[in-house]
Formats: structure tokens, C-alpha cells, sequence
């Protein structure tokens, strides 16, 4: 996976505690839910984290909890992929999308996946705000930089 | 063959007019094409066109036409079993060529021990040397490291010399040394600025020639030891080592000495089992012709050699990448006519200065013996981020004068505005007494525009 090698520390090393914490945090930006590593001496290292039952569970949307938004911006804000791949808005193990239609989501929120073979890179919300639409097809080969998600900013 | 063929859909892993000739080839052979472009070329007619595109990455070459695992990724997701790497970017590229076969798809063009052998210009010249291909008189390898030694050399071979780096290419990396006092720094330098640019500071060095002109040899080789020359193209017309006008056949210089030379180009090309495409350039003076290096790709100016052979050269690499046997034999070659190639560059005519933006009007020229290879239209928005070749109108007459005739009659019709173009260049260049003529040497456009300048 490409850039990921350098996120991992050396198998040897990895007992530390904050190594595994950083390891999760990353399982859970990714949307990934395990990570198995395992060495030739037969060690073996096994995350599991567990990832938001969905966004709307996760951060209600603001009109319940945090009343109107200060700020509403007319226009709204893409989602775009960072490379191509087969589109995605489902995690695979889950059947509930990550940010359907009328969620909320914040910035950096994994909103859906590219795949590539066994490559898989997820796409980031750029801003804080509401799904307003889905704009491009799940299960779709898509380029880079496609338009995939309109999102209405919303600054709290 | 349709049955046995290799591949069925090619990714073509470039651009501009190139990438829409490829397209062409495909097409007419029955091939599906899969465009792969930047996020800068999403308005490309090749894109529109072909049956599958896909934008890989950001308008930098590094993370779109150059990136030879993005690249790889995209044909797997498209199914392409063959990349054709057209010219420039990763046509050269040996590691690619590798990495493409090990993948299990097919590289139009050589292999990768190929591409390697002719990338470095030491090997690439013993190799032709022993396979009989007139070389420039020079080091025998990589120069020694003691200084009297290396003068003694240079004193062997005559003064001037150039010193050039094995790893260098496209006329960087080297310096010309008249006097033997001035070598040993010389060779210091060029060795420190080829460390730079390239990784390595190995050096050869060769007898400079005065007035060279630029001859190579087209060649067209199948997997099955089948090997062609098809003539000889003149590409003497450069400024900064970029070739601006080409045409072939090379004037003045006998068929039957083109016939011999070629003739050695193909058995080299038997020799290390070479496939594909490929160019054998030359420096030619007084007679003699001297080997500079071998491009193991197609070249820009191809079309002058179609026009003059009958031979459509890309659809012939799909088909031998196909494994196919070349179905033209030597003797079936017929050279007829002469035709000119001009590279329309968007460039300032007079400072060659990049003119990128958008082309509002991009009116063709057309008429007998005219050919437009371009990927431009009217609207298209000329990018920043590649090299300023915006097209090439190719001339083709029974003779040298009509071709040069027809292609002044096609300059002036050619209307382009929204970005400045080279066409007034070529203009003045094809009135210019010395070049209907003909048999120009290297050197003759830098001192022609010196004294344009002067003037």
C-alpha cells in the first residue's frame, strides 16, 4: 500500500503501547477495522479498533444538538478523490454508507473508499458541513480528482 | 490473427499528438484504447475519443505521465494488456518497459535490456561498432583516469574533442575542447555536472565535428529476426538540440550510401535481437557518418518516413508487439517523393518563448500532399505543464521543391490565434535561399537566428 510501509514501525518494536495506539488511530482514519501483522519466528500482532457505527450515530446532525449554524455558505463544497480507483461509499463490512445524503460530517471524515486491486484509499471530507449529494456512481472506475460528494459547509 | 492476437485494448501512456496518433493506429488495426491523462489534459481529443479514460493524477509529469506504478495500476483497472509509451516520458525507460512485461502485459516497444543497452551511450556505441556500424573516432569505453592518459588519447583522435557523459543525452552533460591545454578541466567539470545531473560521472570522449549534419536511419524490427531500414531522414534543423524541421530523404547525399548504412543498421538491430521501432542517428560530414545513439522508441518526425515509404510505422509496432511478422520485406521498400516535416511549437516566433493559453482560432491548412498531425482544436487551452509541441503540418512532394512549395502555401493558410506560434519561423526559414538548397549542418539555425537578430 503505497506510503504505508513508512507508517509502520519495525515488527520488533511494535510492542509499545503508543506505536499501537498510533497504528489504530490510522486503522480508524482509514476506515479499516484489523491489522495483522505477523514475522517468520511466528509473532504476531493483532489491532482491531472499532470504527463509528455510522456518521450520523456519530455526530447527530447540528440542527438537534447544537441548534442553527452560525453560518451557512450559499455554495457548496466537493468532495474529490485523490486518485482513481473503484468507488466505494459503503465500507465493506458494513452495510450502512459512511456519509449518506443529509449527514454531517467534519473535515477529514473518511466519506468513502477507493479501491485498486488490494489497495485501498480512502476519501476525505474537505470541510465541515452536511452531504448534500452523491455525485458520482458506487462500484464505478473513477479518475483522479472526480468529483464524488457535494458538501454545504457549515461553520459552527 | 485476430484470434491469436496479444492484446485487444492498449493504454497509451501519453499525450498531445501523439497519443491521438497512437489512438488512430489502434483504431484501424481493431484495437480499443485506454486514454490515461492528468487532471490538466481532461480536455484532450484523444481523451473524448478513446473508448476508455481515466485521469490518473495531478498535471505535474511526476505524478501522472511518469509514474510508472499509477500507470501500471491503470491498465490492471481498465483491462489494457498492452502500454504503448509513444515518445518521450517512460518510452526510454528501461525499469517501465521491465515492469510493464513483468506484470504480464505487453511494452510496445523493445525490451527493457534493449532500452538499457542504447541508454548508455559507451555500451550503445561497442555494441554498433561491432556489428559494423560506422562510429565517430573516440574512447573505446569510459576514459581513463590519469590525466596524460587522457591526453594522449584526445591527441590520438584529433583535436577538437568533446567530452560527453555516458549517462547524458538530449545535449546535456558535455563540452567541446579545442585545445589540449583546456582538457583536463574540461573533462573535471563535465565529470562534477554529470555526477549532478545524472548520477554518474562516467565520461567518453569522441572527435568534435565542425559541421556535422544530423542523418538517422528509421528502423522497423519483428520478433521473428526480421529486421528493416526504411531510409534515411535529415534533422539537421536544430536549435538547442530540439529538432524544428525534418524531412526525408536526407539530400544530396547517393541512395546507395544510405543503402549501406541502413543496411548495417538492420544488422545490428539482428544482432541483440532488437524489437520494435527504432532511430539510429548519425553525425554525416564530408562523406562519413558517425553513430551518436539509438532511440528505441518512435520519434516525432515518423511521418516523414510514412509519407515517403508507404509504411504506417505505429500501426506496425502494435503489430509486431503483437508478435506478428513483418509482412513488408527490404526489397519491397520503395522511396518515392520527398517530404518536409515543420513542428508547430506554441512558442514566440522570435524569442521562443512558451506561449501557453487558450487557442481561439485554429484555422488547418489542406490541399494535395498536406498532413496535419495535431491534437489540437479550436478552444483547446495549451498547457503549461509539457513541452510547446502543438502539432506538425508534414509536406509531401514528388520532389524536394514541390514539398517545400506546397508546405509554404499550407504555413500561410495556417491561421492560429490565441497564443503566439512558430509558424512565421518556419516561414522565413523555408524563403531562406540556403535551405531550399538544402544540406544544412547542425549548426546552421543557431547562426541563422543569430543574424536574424543582428539584422
Amino acid at each position: 500500500m503505497t506510503g504505508t510501509p513508512s507508517l509502520l514501525p519495525s515488527f520488533d518494536s511494535v510492542s509499545h503501547p503508543d506505536d499501537i495506539g498510533r497504528l489504530a488511530d490510522l486503522l480508524v482514519e482509514a476506515g479499516l477495522e484489523t491489522l495483522e501483522l505477523s514475522n517468520q519466528d511466528g509473532s504476531r500482532l493483532f489491532i482491531r479498533v472499532s470504527q463509528p457505527q455510522s456518521v450520523q450515530d456519530e455526530r447527530p446532525s447540528s440542527s438537534l444538538h447544537t441548534g442553527t449554524p452560525t453560518h451557512v455558505h450559499d455554495t457548496t463544497v466537493s468532495v474529490k478523490t485523490p486518485y482513481f480507483g473503484l468507488l466505494s461509499y459503503t465500507h465493506p463490512l458494513r452495510e450502512e454508507p459512511f456519509a449518506p445524503v443529509g449527514s454531517t460530517v467534519q473535515r477529514s471524515d473518511v466519506v468513502a473508499l477507493l479501491t485498486l486491486e488490494t489497495l485501498q484509499i480512502p476519501v476525505l471530507a474537505g470541510a465541515d458541513g452536511e452531504v448534500m449529494e452523491v455525485t458520482a456512481q458506487a462500484g464505478a472506475l473513477v479518475g483522479f480528482g472526480t468529483e464524488i460528494m457535494k458538501i454545504r459547509p457549515i461553520s459552527i | 490473427m485476430s484470434t491469436e492476437r496479444r492484446f485487444g485494448r492498449v493504454l497509451i501512456a501519453n499525450r498531445g499528438e501523439i497519443a491521438l496518433r497512437i489512438q488512430r493506429a489502434c483504431r484501424q488495426l481493431g484495437l480499443e484504447t485506454v486514454a490515461v491523462y492528468s487532471e490538466a489534459d481532461a480536455d484532450s481529443r484523444h481523451v473524448h475519443e478513446a473508448d476508455i479514460a481515466l485521469c490518473i493524477g495531478a498535471p505535474a509529469a511526476s505524478r501522472s505521465y511518469l509514474d510508472p506504478e499509477g500507470l501500471l495500476l491503470a491498465a490492471r483497472m481498465t483491462g489494457a494488456t498492452a502500454i504503448h509509451p509513444g515518445y518521450g516520458f517512460l518510452s526510454e525507460n528501461a525499469d517501465f518497459a521491465d515492469a510493464v512485461e513483468a506484470a504480464g502485459l505487453t511494452f510496445v516497444g523493445p525490451t527493457g535490456d534493449s532500452i538499457r543497452m542504447m541508454g548508455d551511450k559507451i555500451t550503445a556505441k561497442r555494441t554498433m561498432q561491432a556489428a559494423g556500424v560506422p562510429c565517430v573516432p573516440g574512447s573505446d569505453g569510459s576514459l581513463p583516469a590519469a590525466t596524460d592518459e587522457i591526453l594522449a588519447l584526445a591527441e590520438t583522435v584529433g583535436f577538437p574533442v568533446i567530452v560527453k557523459a555516458s549517462g547524458g543525452g538530449g545535449g546535456r552533460g558535455m563540452r567541446v575542447v579545442h585545445h589540449a591545454t583546456d582538457l583536463a578541466e574540461a573533462v573535471a567539470l563535465t565529470a562534477k555536472e554529470a555526477q549532478q545531473a545524472f548520477g554518474n560521472p562516467t565520461l567518453y570522449l569522441e572527435r568534435f565535428m565542425q559541421k556535422p549534419r544530423h542523418i538517422e536511419i528509421q528502423v522497423l524490427c519483428d520478433t521473428h529476426g526480421n529486421a528493416l531500414w526504411l531510409g534515411a531522414r535529415d534533422c539537421s534543423l536544430q536549435r538547442r538540440h530540439q529538432k524544428i524541421l525534418e524531412e526525408a530523404p536526407a539530400p544530396g547525399i547517393d541512395p546507395a550510401t544510405i543503402a549501406e548504412i541502413g543496411e548495417r543498421c538492420a544488422e545490428a538491430c539482428r544482432r541483440i535481437g532488437y524489437r520494435g521501432a527504432g532511430t539510429f542517428e548519425f553525425l554525416y560530414e564530408d562523406g562519413v557518418f558517425a553513430f551518436i545513439e539509438m532511440n528505441t522508441r518512435v520519434q516525432v518526425e515518423h511521418p516523414v518516413t510514412e509519407q515517403i515509404t508507404d509504411i504506417d510505422i505505429v500501426a506496425e509496432q502494435l503489430r509486431i508487439a503483437q508478435g506478428e511478422p513483418l509482412r513488408v520485406r527490404q526489397e519491397d521498400i520503395a522511396f518515392r517523393g520527398h517530404a518536409i516535416e515543420c513542428r508547430l511549437n506554441a512558442e514566440d516566433a522570435f524569442t521562443f518563448l512558451p506561449s501557453p493559453g487558450t487557442v481561439t482560432r485554429w484555422d488547418l491548412p489542406g490541399g494535395p500532399g498536406i498532413r496535419i498531425d495535431t491534437h489540437v482544436v479550436a478552444g483547446y487551452t495549451i498547457q503549461p505543464y509539457y513541452d510547446s509541441l502543438i502539432g506538425k503540418i508534414i509536406s509531401y512532394g514528388a520532389t524536394r521543391e514541390e514539398a517545400i512549395a506546397r508546405l509554404r502555401v499550407a504555413l500561410a493558410e495556417m491561421n492560429v490565434e490565441g497564443v503566439s506560434t512558430n509558424i512565421r519561423l518556419h516561414e522565413d526559414l523555408l524563403a531562406d535561399p540556403h535551405i531550399q538548397e538544402g544540406g544544412m549542418d547542425i549548426h546552421f539555425l543557431e547562426r541563422w537566428l543569430e543574424e536574424r537578430t543582428a539584422s
